[in-house]
């Protein structure tokens, strides 16, 4: 075993924790990424497929940039996100990100005359290098940044918990190096959980490979505070087939350098959704067009699992391919572009709650545990927004270092943790292998607490889930006890994270009594802005579980109504 | 002169509609209810004495190479140790080799009968899994990043995509290192120091960016031994990207070599030198000129060329000009020397 001690531990290579790692580094404070994939290249952020711009930046009228903060606070987060907080984000955003992001030497891509180009309509945005691809080139930067910055960081390495000192604060993670087998201890004054939003808790998922709920499950089990867990984000309009391009979207927001956007048609072929038309406002439309394929299936014209179709056949090949890679699942294919669509079906997107906490300093409830980015229960989706984490982090944590303790995390956790990783690697159980108990969580999900929810299937999901626990998981089969590249041995590890998620999502589900913007619930089917516009507060007690709510304060944008039929919300 | 755009290849598709194997008839080979035979590569453990495992895997609507092995780790070997994280040509970390030819596994649609093998040039860890160390640091020494001459003044700066146009291409790496595995000088180890194509292709989306400063871009050229590329191709042939790895990004960083370190093209400057004097390539003049008077010492060498007649003493000496030698001088001109 390895013991590495820094300054602070980061737990994820995404944009949130690179730009946290290179933030205090910049403040002479001494980080260390841990990154269950590789810097720059798991996660989320690597699917970012524009930035959308702020304030008054290249153009921007107040009417756009008000539209933009509308969008962010009604259509991406139904109301549930400090108002005052994505204030400061937005201004941060305008007056430091774009010029750091660009004097870092990103590509913000132009015409030949110089121009950046730019969507056009009520809420624009800009591309690094090329719309769709964004999050490559983004990434990559910030990988290149960590690099050239001499931040250590420990790859295709996952944590498997927090470390908490004798007085309950959290010093440190335990980690594998998955590719050596070696566990390795990081101490750290404090612990910054950078996991991102999607978790791969559904047969089709956005998430990357590596993405099982870690950071929510070791959170949880570090005494962390949650916060709206059950509000779940889809993408409707991923593609079909092949199985892996789930997580491919036809990305239906607007277009660098056209008035278009992809179309999405039903079963018998009619337009049901195309965003620039119908809802210009939803720029990343993703629950609108839940609704309205929801409306589709309820009218047999389209099913949650396919059936039903997303292209550019309203375009020419010029204007998508000119500025974007949207038609690369098309050439791939072999189809003919622009005029042939292409099978879609619902993916789990992101998870929009997470842990919570203080967005002035990104504490949570925990001493020495901070967050960034998606994995925080305080918004939902934007690079931008995960990055702006990054700032706030480094600040918060800056202004804490001296008051966090430095003695090391008890022995006895890690010797615990230690017996309890060489325990899965060395079962000798005949039953599922891991990733097969993987695959039967995520159909449980998607069977009983998919997209339209009812409290008799989520209450059967949760037996289900205690007879996971209690005969699948002892049970799993592992059919090499090699420590090298043992993604089996990950697998195991993953598994136990994800039934702990599982059940947290649920029980969060069951207790939001109202149906929001995503989040159906068959019996609640109102919207119920007079009783549940409130943050779901998740705690742990000394006996499983409790719940407390607590008001958003409303002061940029409120709804206009008390209550009304979700599917008859626009956002 | 050049064919009409519509009408002009690249290096990846020469004979592709001759042998129908296009998109569109890779992706037709197969259809639901079909079986596939895949062999894979495994490291120690396999059931046969050859180091492969065979599987039957059923087809699946457009089945990726990646979804092939997901199948086999889900019901077959659950074992099998390959990686990959994002399962849509962003993360490039699911690089095999299928059936001798580099492909991403999440991009690439699967054929009848596969055999699949980890990437060349780099160091197994187990079954397809290939330790990245060696490229990761040798991209990390090329400092492939953006030092301006002068102070980065106010967003957004002066800047075009016609000047971008090659850093633009190479921006759309996905450092899945297809390339590296198919690069016939990185495959002769330590014999050159040419750092490949993929290092070559990070480093270009900032050394051919015109925000760095060329003084950054010299220091990092010299690290590189660009010059023992040979323009074969293969690199291009393999980029699932579609870089045009030798046209957009390796040749102008050779010319950017040669401007900026023009030791560097010795070879290249001494080739064109003697073809523009004298019409056509004088082997005994390029050693000459390269290697200087140090190359006769090997003797066995010398007497070789001369018994295979690739020396000609009588006309390297006496500097003898071919009919070509004025046409030749008029298309490369006369080079200034540095």
């Amino acid at each position: 075993m390895q013991v590495v001690a820094t300054e602070v531990v980061i737990v994820g290579g995404g944009a949130a924790g690179c730009y946290a790692a290179l933030e205090l580094n910049r403040r002479g404070i001494k980080p260390l990424i841990v990154c269950k994939g590789m810097v720059g290249k798991s996660g989320a952020s690597l699917f970012a497929g524009n930035l959308v711009i702020s304030g008054r930046l290249l153009g921007n009228t107040e009417a756009n940039a008000r539209n933009t903060a509308e969008f962010l606070i009604k259509y991406h987060n139904q109301f549930l996100i400090d108002q005052d907080w994505a204030r400061a984000c937005g201004q941060w955003i305008e007056n430091v990100y774009y010029a750091e992001l660009e004097e870092a030497g990103l590509y913000l891509r132009r015409d030949d005359a110089g121009n950046v180009v730019t969507s056009p309509g009520m809420i624009r945005s800009v591309a690094a290098n090329v719309q769709g691809n964004s999050g490559v080139p983004f990434m990559d930067l910030r990988r290149k940044q960590i690099i050239r910055a001499g931040i250590p960081r420990l790859e295709e390495t996952v944590a498997t918990a927090l470390l908490r000192r004798p007085d309950g604060s959290v010093g440190g993670v335990f980690c594998l190096d998955h590719l050596t087998g070696e566990y390795v201890v990081v101490t750290a004054r404090a612990v910054i959980m950078a996991t991102g939003y999607s978790d791969r808790l559904y047969p089709r998922s956005t998430g990357t490979r590596e993405m099982s709920a870690d950071g929510i499950a070791m959170a949880w089990r570090a005494g962390a505070t949650l916060v709206n867990m059950e509000m779940q984000w889809w993408h409707t309009n991923d593609v079909a087939h092949p199985p892996t391009w789930q997580r491919m979207q036809i990305y239906p927001n607007p277009m660098l350098g056209s008035e278009k956007s992809a179309r999405m048609v039903n079963a018998l072929g009619e337009e049901f959704f195309n965003q620039q038309q119908d809802d210009p406002l939803a720029f990343g439309p993703y629950t609108v067009q839940l609704k309205a394929l929801a409306r589709q299936v309820q009218a047999g014209k389209a099913r949650y699992e396919g059936g039903y179709y997303a292209g550019f056949d309203n375009c020419t090949a010029a204007e998508v391919e000119t500025y974007t890679t949207y038609a690369k699942a098309f050439h791939q294919l072999g189809l003919d572009f622009p005029e042939q669509l292409l099978e879609t079906a619902v993916t789990a997107h992101y998870r929009q709650g997470g842990i919570d906490v203080d967005t002035a300093t990104m504490r949570a409830s925990v001493p020495g545990l901070y967050v960034a980015g998606g994995v925080g229960g305080h918004s939902n989706g934007l690079i931008a927004l995960a990055t702006y984490d990054g700032k706030v982090v480094a600040d918060g944590v800056a202004a804490d270092l001296p008051e966090l303790g430095d003695d090391a995390p008890a022995e006895q956790d890690i010797a615990l943790e230690c017996r309890r990783l060489d325990a899965l690697r060395t079962s000798s159980g005949t039953g599922m292998a891991p990733v097969q108990v993987k695959e039967k969580l995520r159909a449980l999900m998607w069977d009983k607490v998919g997209i339209e929810k009812t409290a008799a299937n989520m209450t059967s999901a949760l037996d289900d889930l205690a007879a996971i626990h209690r005969d699948v998981l002892p049970a799993m089969r592992i059919a090499n006890r090699t420590r090298s590249a043992n993604y089996e041995w990950l697998d195991a590890i993953d598994v136990v994270n994800m039934v702990d998620a599982c059940e947290l999502i649920i029980r969060s589900s069951l207790e939001r009594k109202e149906s929001r913007g995503p989040f159906f619930r068959r019996d609640f089917p109102l919207m119920d802005n007079g009783k549940w516009l409130v943050a779901n507060v998740l705690k742990k007690s000394s006996d499983g579980m409790r719940f407390e709510q607590r008001p958003y304060a409303l002061p940029l944008f409120k709804p206009d109504f008390e209550t009304r039929d979700n599917l008859e919300v626009a956002w | 002169m050049l064919a009409p755009a519509a009408e002009r290849v690249d290096a990846r598709r020469i004979g592709q509609a001759e042998h129908h194997d296009t998109l569109a008839a890779r992706n037709a080979r197969l259809a639901p209810g079909d079986t596939l035979t895949v062999r894979v590569r495994r490291s120690g453990d396999a059931a046969s004495g050859d180091g492969f495992d065979e599987f039957a895997v059923p087809y699946q609507k457009w089945m990726r190479v990646l979804d092939a092995l997901n199948w086999i780790a889900e019901n077959a070997a659950t074992d099998l140790a390959y990686r990959w994280l994002c399962g849509s040509k962003m993360c490039g970390t699911c690089a095999v080799r299928m059936n001798g030819r580099e492909v991403l596994a999440c991009w690439e649609a699967v054929e009848p009968a596969m055999t699949l093998e980890p990437l060349r040039n780099l160091p197994v860890i187990r079954d397809l899994v290939v330790d990245r160390t060696r490229y990761e640091d040798k991209v990390a020494s090329l400092e492939p990043w953006l030092e301006r001459a002068s102070a980065y003044a106010q967003f957004p700066e002066p800047l075009d995509h016609r000047r971008m146009q090659n850093a633009s291409k190479a921006l759309d790496c996905i450092s899945c290192m297809c390339c590296y595995s198919a690069c016939p000088v990185i495959g002769l180890g330590d014999v050159t120091n040419f750092a490949g194509p993929a290092p070559l292709v990070q480093l270009g989306q900032t050394a051919l960016d015109p925000r760095n400063d060329p003084q950054k871009v010299r220091r990092s050229l010299a690290l590189t031994d660009i010059f023992s590329c040979v323009s074969c191709y293969k690199c291009e042939e393999v980029c699932p990207a579609h870089i045009p790895i030798v046209t957009r990004i390796i040749e102008p960083l050779k010319a950017k070599a040669a401007e900026l370190v023009p030791a560097m093209a010795k070879h290249s400057f001494a080739l064109r030198d003697i073809v523009a004097a004298r019409g056509r390539v004088d082997p005994g003049a390029l050693v000459l000129r390269v290697q200087g008077l140090r190359a006769l010492a090997n003797v066995s060498r010398v007497i070789r060329m001369l018994m295979r007649r690739k020396l000609n003493p009588l006309r390297t000496f006496l500097n003898i000009r071919t009919a070509a030698a004025g046409a030749a001088s008029r298309i490369l001109g006369t080079r200034k020397p540095k």
